[in-house]
C-alpha cells in the first residue's frame, strides 16, 4: 500500500525544512527563550525573597519602634523623677543658703548695731560728762566760793560716784 | 439562546450539505469508477490521506492550487507547474512527456515520464506536493510563533507576555518543565532545542491537518514519511550523544554469561531494541494520525453510501455523521496535542536513556539516578500501554 511506503521526495523536503526549522530556532529562538525564562524566573526568585526580607525588617523595626519608645518613655518618667528631686533639692539648698546669707547679714547688723549703740553710749555719756561738768561748773561756782566746801563737795561726789559704778 | 444557536447551526449544516450533495449528483457522472453509482469509499479515503501534485480546493474538483513539479527525467531536469497534468493530462517538456499515473499503474499518483509509450518512473521525484507545501506553512508558522516570544523576551525583558505570546511560552514551559528537565535534568539546556522544536513542529502539523481548506487539510503526520523523518531524526540523537555506558549496556549487558555466550541473546535483543524505538516512534505518530482523519473521512462518506437509499435516510445520517464528525475532529484536536507531547516525551526518554552514566563509577550517589533510571525505563511501557 502506497500508504505505508514512505515518500523519497516527501522525506528529502521533509529533512531540508526540519533543518531549517531547527536552525532557525535554535540560533533565534531557544536560546533567547530559555534565558529570558531563566532570568524572570531569578528575578521573581530574588523578588519575593526581597519581600520577605523586607517583611522580616519591618516587623523587626516595629519590635525594635515598641522597644526604643519603650526605652524613651522610662528614660522619661526617670528624668522626670530626677528633675522633680533636684528641685526640690535646689529649693532645699536656696533655702538654707538664703537662711545662713540672713543669719550672717542679721549677725553683722547685730555686731554693727551694737557698736553704734556703744559708740553712741559712748559719745552720749562723754557729752553728757561734758554737760554735767558744764553744769556741776556753774552750780559748784555760785555756790563754792569757798574752799572748803569746795573740797568737801567735791569728795562726797566723788564718792557718789564711786558708790554708783 | 442555545436554541437559537442550534437553530444557526443546523441552518448552516443544511447550507453547507447543498453544494455536496450537488456536486455528490454531477461526480458520479464523469467518474468512470461510480457508473454503478455505488461510492468508492476506498479511492476518496485514500485520495484524502495521501499526496497529490496540487492542492484541491473546497467545493470545486476541477481546479486546484497548482504547485510546482520538480522531477529529473531522462534528460535532465524538469520544473513545471501541477495544472499541466490535472486530471490525466500529458505535458510535453522540452523531449519529455510527463503525466501522472493513473490507478492501474504500478506509480498510481505520481508523475511518470512517458517513454515509447511506457510508463517511467523519474529518477528523481522533489516536486512541491501539498504535504510539502503543508510542512512549509508549519515551519512558517512555528517559526513565526516561536521568534515572536524571543521577540518579546529581547524586547520586553521581564515583563509577562500576553496573549499568544503568552500561550506559546505557556506551553514551551510546559514541555520543558513538565517533561524535558525531569528527564534529562542537567542535560536538559543541550537536547531542549531539539525536543521543542519537535514538539511544535509535530503539534502544528497536526492541527494544520484538521483544518479542511487551504492552508491545512494535508495529511502531514498521518504520513509515514514525515513520521519516519522525525523518528531518524531522534535515533541519531540518540545514538550519536549516547555515552559509553549506553554502548556497553547493549554489547555486553550485566545479565548472566549464558544469555551472551555462546549464543548472544541479549546483544541480539538490545540492537533490535536500538531499532525498534524509532520505529515505534514513526508508526505511533503516523497510525495515531491517519487514523483520527480516517474515521472523520468514512463519518462523512456515510452520507454518501447512503445517499442510494433515498432522501430521508440520506438526511437522518448526515446529521448522526456531522455530529459524530464533529466530536471525533475535536477528540482529534486533543490527539493532536498528545500525541505531540508523547512524541516529544518518549524522544527525551530515548536520548536520556543514551546519557546513562555507568551505575559503578560513583557509588555514593548513584542510588537516586539508578531510581531515576528505573522509573524512566518503565515509562514508556507504561504509556505505549495507555496510548
Amino acid at each position: 500500500m502506497e500508504l505505508f511506503t514512505p515518500d523519497s521526495g516527501l522525506i528529502f523536503w521533509m529533512f531540508v525544512s526540519f533543518a531549517v526549522l531547527f536552525f532557525v530556532l535554535w540560533k533565534w529562538g531557544w536560546p533567547v527563550i530559555m534565558k529570558g525564562v531563566s532570568d524572570r524566573a531569578d528575578l521573581i526568585d530574588k523578588g519575593v525573597e526581597y519581600a520577605q526580607n523586607a517583611k522580616q525588617q519591618l516587623d523587626h523595626a516595629r519590635e525594635e519602634a515598641d522597644k526604643y519608645i519603650a526605652d524613651a518613655r522610662r528614660q522619661q518618667a526617670d528624668m522626670l523623677r530626677e528633675a522633680d528631686k533636684m528641685k526640690t533639692q535646689i529649693i532645699e539648698e536656696a533655702r538654707s543658703a538664703a537662711q545662713t546669707e540672713a543669719k550672717k547679714v542679721m549677725d553683722a547688723a547685730k555686731v554693727s548695731i551694737e557698736q553704734e549703740r556703744k559708740q553712741a553710749e559712748q559719745q552720749f555719756r562723754n557729752e553728757v560728762s561734758s554737760f554735767a561738768l558744764d553744769i556741776a561748773q556753774k552750780v559748784v561756782r555760785n555756790q563754792m566760793k569757798d574752799e572748803k566746801a569746795q573740797e568737801k563737795l567735791v569728795n562726797s561726789l566723788l564718792d557718789e560716784m564711786e558708790k554708783q559704778n | 439562546m442555545k436554541r437559537n444557536i442550534l437553530t444557526a447551526l443546523a441552518m448552516a449544516i443544511v447550507a453547507l450539505m447543498l453544494p455536496f450533495a450537488a456536486q455528490a449528483e454531477k461526480h458520479p457522472a464523469d467518474s468512470t469508477e461510480q457508473k454503478s453509482g455505488a461510492v468508492d469509499a476506498q479511492g476518496i479515503i485514500f485520495e484524502h490521506l495521501g499526496d497529490r501534485y496540487g492542492w484541491e480546493v473546497p467545493f470545486n474538483h476541477h481546479k486546484s492550487i497548482p504547485l510546482p513539479v520538480i522531477v529529473w527525467g531522462s534528460d535532465g531536469l524538469h520544473v513545471f507547474s501541477s495544472s499541466r497534468v490535472e486530471h490525466g493530462k500529458e505535458y510535453v517538456d522540452g523531449n519529455a512527456t510527463f503525466r501522472v499515473a493513473g490507478k492501474d499503474s504500478p506509480y498510481k499518483g505520481k508523475v511518470v515520464e512517458i517513454i515509447d509509450g511506457k510508463e517511467v518512473k523519474p529518477s528523481l521525484d522533489i516536486s512541491i506536493t501539498k504535504n510539502v507545501c503543508g510542512i512549509f506553512i508549519a515551519v512558517l508558522l512555528v517559526i513565526w510563533a516561536i521568534l515572536d516570544v524571543a521577540r518579546w523576551h529581547r524586547t520586553q525583558g521581564m515583563k509577562g507576555p500576553r496573549k499568544m505570546t503568552g500561550a506559546v511560552e505557556f506551553v514551551i514551559l510546559f514541555i520543558y518543565d513538565g517533561v524535558i528537565k525531569p528527564t534529562l535534568k542537567t542535560k536538559a539546556n543541550k537536547f531542549a532545542p531539539y525536543l521543542l522544536t519537535v514538539f511544535f513542529f509535530i503539534l502544528v502539523m497536526n492541527l494544520l491537518g484538521l483544518i479542511v481548506v487551504f492552508p491545512g487539510g494535508a495529511n502531514l503526520t498521518g504520513n509515514i514519511a514525515v513520521t519516519l523523518v522525525l523518528a531518524i531524526i531522534t535515533f541519531l540523537i540518540t545514538n550519536i550523544f549516547a555515552t559509553k555506558h549506553y554502548w556497553k549496556e547493549i554489547f555486553n549487558p550485566d545479565v548472566p554469561w549464558w544469555l551472551k555466550w555462546p549464543i548472544p541473546i541479549m546483544p541480539i535483543i538490545e540492537i533490535f531494541g536500538v531499532f525498534t524505538k524509532p520505529a515505534a516512534l514513526t508508526v505511533r505518530l503516523f497510525a495515531n494520525m491517519m487514523g483520527g482523519h480516517m474515521i472523520v473521512i468514512v463519518l462523512t462518506l456515510l452520507i454518501f453510501i447512503f445517499a442510494a437509499m433515498g432522501p430521508v435516510v440520506t438526511g437522518a445520517t448526515a446529521v448522526v455523521s456531522i455530529i459524530f464528525s464533529v466530536f471525533m475532529l475535536l477528540i482529534d484536536v486533543l490527539v493532536s496535542f498528545i500525541q505531540a507531547y508523547v512524541f516529544t516525551m518518549l524522544s527525551t526518554l530515548f536520548i536520556a536513556l543514551g546519557q546513562e552514566e555507568g551505575h559503578d563509577e560513583h557509588h555514593g550517589e548513584q542510588k537516586p539516578e539508578h531510581a531515576a533510571a528505573v522509573t524512566t525505563s518503565a515509562n514508556p511501557s507504561l504509556n505505549e500501554s495507555k496510548i
